[in-house]
């Protein structure tokens, strides 16, 4: 036994109430410091900035196009992440086989990679012969659908890690008992594992949207920054800081925290009524 | 909801989404169904490059998609996608590298930049120099010369005056891109920074304080076309429009730059090129090739370069001065220098006998042209280069009194010669080996074993040329390889990039 944690027994009823307190203050100063880090930096963006600005960038019709093409791409990632993510952390998480760890190993590698050399190697890909005779049914370089790829790309790497670990808690004998019972084991996913699993999915579903939502070195390599065309929210605050139009850039900025938050909350709390009506 | 609901739901939004995003894609098509033209810009110079496709999409109808990024991010994307038609550089050394690696054919420039010293609005420091950068303590912000050519053009200039150390040891922060530089001095992270006089003005909180001793250090914003374009004549014209000087150039100029001096705009622009006979064979289908890709008319007139020369003089200081020159002879060119820029050579030719098939006179010399009895033909020295020339060397020789006995013929060009040759009504005649490329093998072609027996073919621009972009990137289209090879074809040795005495 360490001195410490003789101290802390000896400590023990004495001093509990009292250093309870202490403890919890301490988490809760160092958590605040970050939340007021946040929040600071929010509000230094908005002294760069003013409903005029925002709603003058809402009025450019490429900011709206950026706006709309943002949401969509965004919930259309999250979406394919979720379906690749579902199956890929079930698997992960249920079974051991030969090579997992570079399996693993994989998987971290849209995490750890520079954005910017993901959306070189996609545009790299997409100029091999199998990627020329695929844009030929289907143009993807510079086109709308690479900005949902290379978001993809990215996201789905999280969506994988935060499904792992929901079906790593999810207990196996639920799913066990229900086989024993007569259920297959698509049954067993279906009815026992994705119910349990529903905060987590909705946890990694957000994930990858917020990641989807703030993409910007994949896009602007692999779908450019057209006008109107592939620019979506990041793009344009890029385009606008690359010509000293520091205003609109935060205004466009602040727009995307806005859609981000309301999106989240809002998400956030049919998820969890949901979760509650379902365990009703 | 059970789970399967779920995820059916998750289906239907998906292709609810792809249908949204499907949606713009087909209203957004154009009518005529001309697709886009694809144009990587510089980030930096995006305000009146946008302005300027803005205007051409509604003259022209053509749909401009505009792609921004740094300018040598766009060249490292364009040299693995492959595809676009125009690319817009802050700098023409981006546009250098793009030519040396085959992505860029013609290049426009645009707008001049000179670097600046970017200071807050009323230059609270008062910095003046760049000695009060090295000699202060101001914070320095400074565009990486790596990355960003402004950072390479000033570091560039302080190297060769041995500046650099002092300098770059003063350096606070360095930044990828010019904007990086001036967002810095704007938030007020630094005191001064590096840019470019356009970036400078583009903020109204900034001062420019200039810097004459860097005139070295000035560069241009230059638009290229791709050689990826799969609609060069389009992608050319767009070009054209922003180089042109009530065009695109007023964007520039609007939005802050100092743009050059353009051609004026033309859909279909006429350039009036007067070039010596004997060139006629080797350049033809280079100039149609350019008047095809440029979209341009080239009217060409070819004759003795004795006759261009009279007509460019009687001409001079009107507009019936041509557009350009290709002289037979740099001689040519020194009479009408004053009218033109400085001029290019690019090949020369030497003279030949021309010998019917066989040489059945045995004629291996000029003397042997003196023979009596001999039906000679030569070009005349009053309308053409190759007289003009063939006569001072005769004159030297001593061979001027000798052969004028047997001169049958003086023509103004030495195509004449070569049919007169054919047809059999001269035994020999001087031309150049241009001339006789031709008729190689039907007739018998000597060399004349004179260093000075040769002629070298210069271009230059007029003076006063309203379109001197245009005609300086025919000079460019006739120093391509594939123009080399045609000149090489016809009897000329390529000679471009050498200096030849007069």
């Amino acid at each position: 036994m360490t001195p410490a944690r003789e101290g802390a027994k000896a400590r023990g009823t004495r001093g509990g109430l009292a250093s309870d307190t202490l403890f919890l203050a301490v988490l809760g100063a160092v958590g605040a410091s970050y939340i007021a880090l946040i929040v600071a930096l929010l509000v230094a963006d908005a002294s760069f900035s003013s409903p005029g600005h925002i709603l003058s960038a809402l009025e450019s019709p490429a900011i709206r196009y950026a706006l709309r093409l943002s949401l969509i791409s965004s919930t259309l990632t999250a979406i394919l992440s979720l379906w690749v993510a579902v199956p890929l952390g079930y698997l992960l998480s249920r079974f051991r086989f030969p090579g997992k760890p570079l399996l693993d190993a994989i998987l971290d590698i849209p995490i750890v990679l520079p954005p910017l050399v993901i959306g070189l190697s996609l545009l790299i890909l997409f100029q091999t012969p199998p990627g020329r005779a695929f844009e030929r049914i289907l143009p993807v370089t510079y086109e709308v659908p690479s900005v949902i790829l290379a978001q993809f790309t990215v996201a789905c790497a999280f969506a994988v890690r935060a499904l792992r670990a929901t079906f790593e808690q999810i207990h196996p004998r639920q799913e066990q008992v229900a086989r024993t019972l007569g259920a297959s084991r698509s049954q067993a996913f279906w009815l026992v594992v994705l119910p349990q699993a529903r905060r987590g999915i909705l946890t990694a579903g957000t994930l990858a949207w917020a990641r989807a939502l703030g993409e910007f070195g994949p896009v602007l390599v692999f779908s450019g920054a057209t006008r109107m065309r592939t620019e979506v929210l990041p793009t344009t605050v890029f385009l606008e800081l690359s010509v000293g139009h520091i205003e609109a850039a935060v205004a466009v900025s602040l727009l995307m925290v806005l859609a981000a938050v309301i999106v989240l909350v809002v998400v956030r709390a049919w998820g969890t009524r949901e979760t509650l009506t379902s365990i009703r | 909801m059970t789970s399967k609901k779920g995820f059916l739901l998750s289906v239907v939004a998906a292709a609810a989404l792809i249908a949204l995003l499907a949606w713009p894609a087909r209203k957004g098509s154009t009518p005529t169904g001309a697709g886009p033209l694809i144009v990587y810009c510089a980030a930096g110079i995006q305000p009146p490059v946008e302005a300027a496709a803005r205007l051409y999409e509604k003259e022209r109808r053509v749909p401009i998609q505009l792609q921004y990024g740094g300018s040598g991010t766009l060249l490292s994307s364009i040299q693995v996608a492959r595809t676009g038609d125009v690319y817009i550089a802050a700098d023409e050394s981006y546009i250098a590298i793009g030519k040396e690696k085959g992505l860029v054919a013609e290049s426009i420039p645009l707008a001049r930049l000179r670097p600046v010293i970017a200071v807050r609005r009323g230059n609270p420091r008062g910095i003046r120099s760049i000695d009060d950068l090295i000699q202060g303590d101001a914070r320095i912000s400074f565009a990486n010369p790596e990355a960003a050519s402004i950072g390479r053009q000033v570091a560039g200039v302080l190297t060769k005056e041995g500046r650099w150390d002092a300098f770059s040891k003063r350096i606070t922060v360095s930044k990828p891109t010019v904007h990086d530089v001036a967002n810095d001095v704007r938030i007020g992270a630094v005191d001064a920074g590096l840019v470019w006089d356009a970036t400078a003005r583009q903020y109204p909180e900034l001062e420019a304080v200039p810097l004459p001793a860097f005139e070295g250090a000035r560069s241009r914003v230059t638009a290229g076309v791709l050689t990826t374009s799969k609609v060069p004549t389009e992608a050319l014209r767009f070009a054209r429009y922003l180089g042109a000087a009530e065009k695109g150039l007023v964007c520039f100029k609007t939005a802050g730059y100092e743009p050059v001096e353009g051609d004026p705009w033309q859909e279909e622009p006429r350039l009036v090129l007067h070039a010596g006979a004997v060139t006629r064979l080797a350049i033809e289908e280079t100039v149609a090739e350019f008047e095809a890709r440029e979209g341009a008319k080239v009217e060409r007139v070819y004759n003795g370069c004795g006759i261009l020369c009279a007509t460019i003089q009687a001409a001079r200081g009107t507009s019936a001065v041509p557009d350009a020159f290709f002289a037979c002879d740099v001689s040519f060119m020194e009479q009408v220098e004053d009218e033109f820029l400085p001029s290019v050579t690019l090949t020369e030719t030497r003279m030949v006998i021309l010998a019917a098939p066989g040489n059945p006179l045995k004629l291996l010399s000029l003397q042997d042209l003196a023979r009596p009895g001999l039906r000679v033909g030569l070009a005349s020295s009053e309308h053409s280069a190759l007289g003009f020339l063939l006569a001072s060397i005769l004159d030297r020789e001593g061979l001027g009194g000798a052969i004028e006995p047997n001169v049958k013929t003086r023509t103004p060009t030495a195509d004449l010669l070569v049919n007169q040759m054919r047809t059999g009504s001269l035994d020999a005649a001087v031309v150049y080996e241009a001339n006789a490329s031709a008729v190689r093998g039907v007739l018998d072609v000597v060399p004349i074993a004179l260093p000075d027996a040769r002629a070298a073919q210069p271009y230059a621009v007029s003076r006063t040329s309203r379109q001197k972009n245009l005609a300086g990137r025919l000079l460019d289209a006739l120093r391509s390889e594939p123009s080399r090879r045609r000149f090489q074809a016809t009897g000329f040795r390529w000679i471009a990039g050498v200096s030849v005495p007069p």
